[in-house]
């Protein structure tokens, strides 16, 4: 059983009994469902109704989960709960949050405590995000 | 030159911070050699033959002289006491220890540097052209906009993850010194017919083993888009790049599998979602970075009547003037080269006492301001010509003053079999016969310019298909052998970039000297008055080359 660290009102924590979601494969899945997606999967306005979304990272260093989430964020306005899962490594979780990952699934071998404080690594970020939508040029006085 | 603010400063101290926690989570034994790797090779280091190699981002070649002294500072601390200078402009150090990788990144940090995604499938550091804000051929200086990408570029946190790595090249002026044709993605600077400035877009250039030269696929994008733009060409990079083998994986292959229409208009489709979102530039983004690569203050200089009378009494400073000064856009200075192409010496390679010296020459000479080039040199971009004479002497006192930039000595040349742990073949010591086979200047200067270029293996790190005379050291049943090319070049205002043409089986290494003579023999005998190398090969085609070097036969 993985565990599951995901975002509450309360902060990031531990979620005992995450995994119980019943996921269905996007060609199974119907509105109201909770949806598991592979990284290269076309997203869809549909999906915007899914009562949560999984997105499978096949290895730690396939990046196009990261597409896709911002994708689901920003251009179909999909606000519940979006899980990472498969070969979720502690050290792109920091990208992971900021591309509107609120969920993560920890694989038995990694250590979720690990995974809970490597979340924020930075505080000065250049780009727009998922979760800050205006570049530094736009939210920071950078005049020197 | 672009100054550090409190926000820059802080991102790469949080960044220094996180790296070492990481390499004291490897130490510990808590990621595996293969995790480590990825995030080593996101901060510039890798594990080649003899040692780790530590890649220093020398954003878009530029750099100022205390900066300078802090890489001699690293190459005598943590280092044997030289670095490499590569041709995407940054600093290599061949021999630190990967337990002290962040105490280095910590002494870069303090001069405002870092070796942030100088390796990896991310964004590499941009490359421009290494005379910007001199040039006299200049439309517009590329730097602030390369400084916009830099910022932009790093640590994205969707774009860091990418299918392979990612060079972007930005120019601005009319000859393309940042071979814009064979990058990822290859930026024109210029004006449209209001004076605005604008971007021409060519994406899916690249060497390597597919070389191809990058197709046009955006004309005229005003400033304010320079960024969404970007992103809606890595996001569909990013998603549809190939992965699944990674020779495949590069844009070049995505484009030319969707056509260059095909990928633009898909481009095109992503653009229109995000076109006008917070990431469009803002104007007084642009005007703090353009202000922050103002001119220095020059001064209005009389012209030294004096360089005529030092010109016949030295021919050495008369060659040198010809061939590493160039003109400035400001009247009474002058752009000059400092050659590391002394024969004997590795191309690249610069000691520490040679860096200081020429950190020193930047303070006295070239408003504490310097660059690399991606021919492997050191330039001082802005020196009164009043002072030639004397940086000309220091200079070759230093062993930099070699006046051949352009010509055939002046090889640009990858670290290969000595250092590489992926190489075919040593590239080195080829650079160096030909060096010493080719040491008469009279020679080599009516020979005029002629760009050498040298890589070790596929990868082309030493850019040979763009070299007019081409050298790939390739493998042939467990020995090394040399595959020459002939007539490729990286662009020019006339000409559109061209890559180099087999000229038929390859050479054993004590051959090569011999085979480029032959070579040159050919071009002496044919060329028309003061025709180039390249002209000359462009008229009378490969055939005669041919012929001479395997004779009728073959
Ligand atoms: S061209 Fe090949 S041998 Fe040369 S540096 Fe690049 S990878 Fe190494």
């Amino acid at each position: 059983m993985a565990t599951v660290i995901k975002q509450t009102p309360d902060g990031w924590t531990i979620d005992q009994d995450g995994s119980a979601l019943d996921w269905k494969s996007a060609e199974d899945w119907q509105p109201g469902e909770a949806l598991r997606l592979a990284g290269d999967e076309e997203p869809n306005p549909e999906f915007s109704s899914a009562s949560a979304i999984a997105i499978d990272f096949p290895a730690f260093n396939d990046g196009r989960g990261l597409s896709l989430a911002v994708l689901l964020r920003t251009r179909y306005q999909f606000t519940g709960e979006l899980r990472a899962c498969g070969d979720v490594h502690e050290d792109i979780t920091h990208y992971m949050v900021r591309c509107g990952f609120d969920s993560m699934e920890i694989s038995d071998e990694r250590n979720p405590q690990t995974a809970l404080s490597a979340l924020f690594p930075y505080s000065a970020l250049y780009q727009a995000s998922v979760t800050q939508p205006e570049p530094a040029y736009r939210r920071v006085n950078r005049g020197v | 030159m672009y100054k550090y603010d409190d926000f820059d400063r802080t991102f790469v101290a949080e960044r220094v911070a996180h790296y070492r926690a990481q390499t004291e989570r490897y130490l510990d034994g808590k990621l595996s050699e293969d995790e480590f790797l990825q995030l080593r090779l996101r901060n510039g280091l890798y594990v080649q033959r003899l040692a780790p190699m530590l890649r220093v981002a020398v954003p878009y070649g530029t750099l100022s002289a205390d900066q300078l002294r802090m890489l001699a500072h690293i190459a005598r601390r943590y280092d044997r006491g030289y670095g490499h200078l590569s041709t995407r402009q940054n600093m290599q150090f061949n021999w630190p220890e990967l337990a002290e990788v962040p105490d280095i990144l910590e002494d870069l940090a303090s001069v405002e540097m870092h070796a942030i995604q100088t390796s990896g499938n991310c964004i590499r550091n941009t490359t421009t052209d290494e005379f910007a804000g001199a040039a006299a051929d200049e439309i517009v200086d590329a730097r602030p906009y390369c400084e916009l990408i830099r910022q932009w570029s790093t640590n994205h946190p969707e774009f860091d993850w990418l299918p392979r790595k990612f060079k972007i090249a930005v120019t601005g002026a009319q000859e393309d010194r940042a071979a814009i044709a064979v990058h990822d993605i290859g930026i024109q600077a210029r004006h449209d017919d209001n004076g605005d400035v604008v971007f021409d877009f060519y994406v899916g250039g690249g060497l390597g083993r597919t070389p191809v030269i990058g197709p046009l696929i955006r004309e005229g994008l005003p400033v304010a888009h320079l960024l969404t733009y970007l992103e809606a060409v890595m996001r569909v990079y990013n998603r549809y790049g190939r992965r699944d083998n990674k020779y495949k994986a590069r844009i070049k292959i995505l484009v030319r599998a969707m056509g260059a229409d095909g990928f633009q208009s898909r481009v095109d489709e992503e653009w229109a979602h995000i076109k006008d979102s917070a990431s469009t530039v803002s104007e007084s983004e642009m005007e703090r970075l353009i202000a922050a690569f103002a001119p220095p203050t020059f001064v209005t200089l009389v012209e030294e009547d004096n360089l005529e009378s030092q010109r016949l009494e030295h021919p050495q400073f008369s060659h040198w003037l010809h061939h590493n000064v160039v003109p400035h856009k400001r009247k009474g200075y002058a752009i000059v080269t400092l050659s590391t192409k002394a024969t004997g010496v590795p191309p690249g390679d610069v000691s520490d006492e040679q860096m200081d010296a020429v950190a020193g020459w930047a303070d006295a000479y070239s408003f504490g301001e310097l660059r690399i080039s991606h021919e492997q040199n050191f330039v001082l971009p802005h020196v009164p010509r009043g002072k030639l004479f004397e940086l000309w002497q220091a200079a070759t006192e230093a062993d930099l003053g070699t006046a051949n930039a352009g010509l055939l000595t002046d090889m640009i040349c990858c670290p290969g079999g000595d250092y590489c742990s992926l190489a075919n073949a040593k590239s080195i010591p080829v650079a160096e016969a030909i060096q010493r086979r080719f040491d008469n200047y009279d020679y080599v200067h009516d020979l005029g310019n002629l760009d050498i270029n040298i890589s070790g293996c596929m990868n082309a790190c030493g850019h040979h298909h763009v070299g007019h005379i081409g050298i790939l050291g390739v493998d042939k049943k467990g020995e090394e052998f040399y595959q020459i090319s002939l007539g490729g070049h990286s662009g020019h205002s006339s000409t559109a970039a061209a890559l180099g043409q087999i000229i038929g089986p390859s050479f054993a290494r004590n051959e090569v000297p011999d085979v480029i003579a032959r070579i040159l023999d050919v071009y002496v005998d044919n060329r028309h008055n003061e025709e180039s190398f390249l002209h000359c090969f462009q008229r009378i085609g490969l055939d005669p080359f041919k012929e001479r070097i395997y004779g009728n036969g073959n």
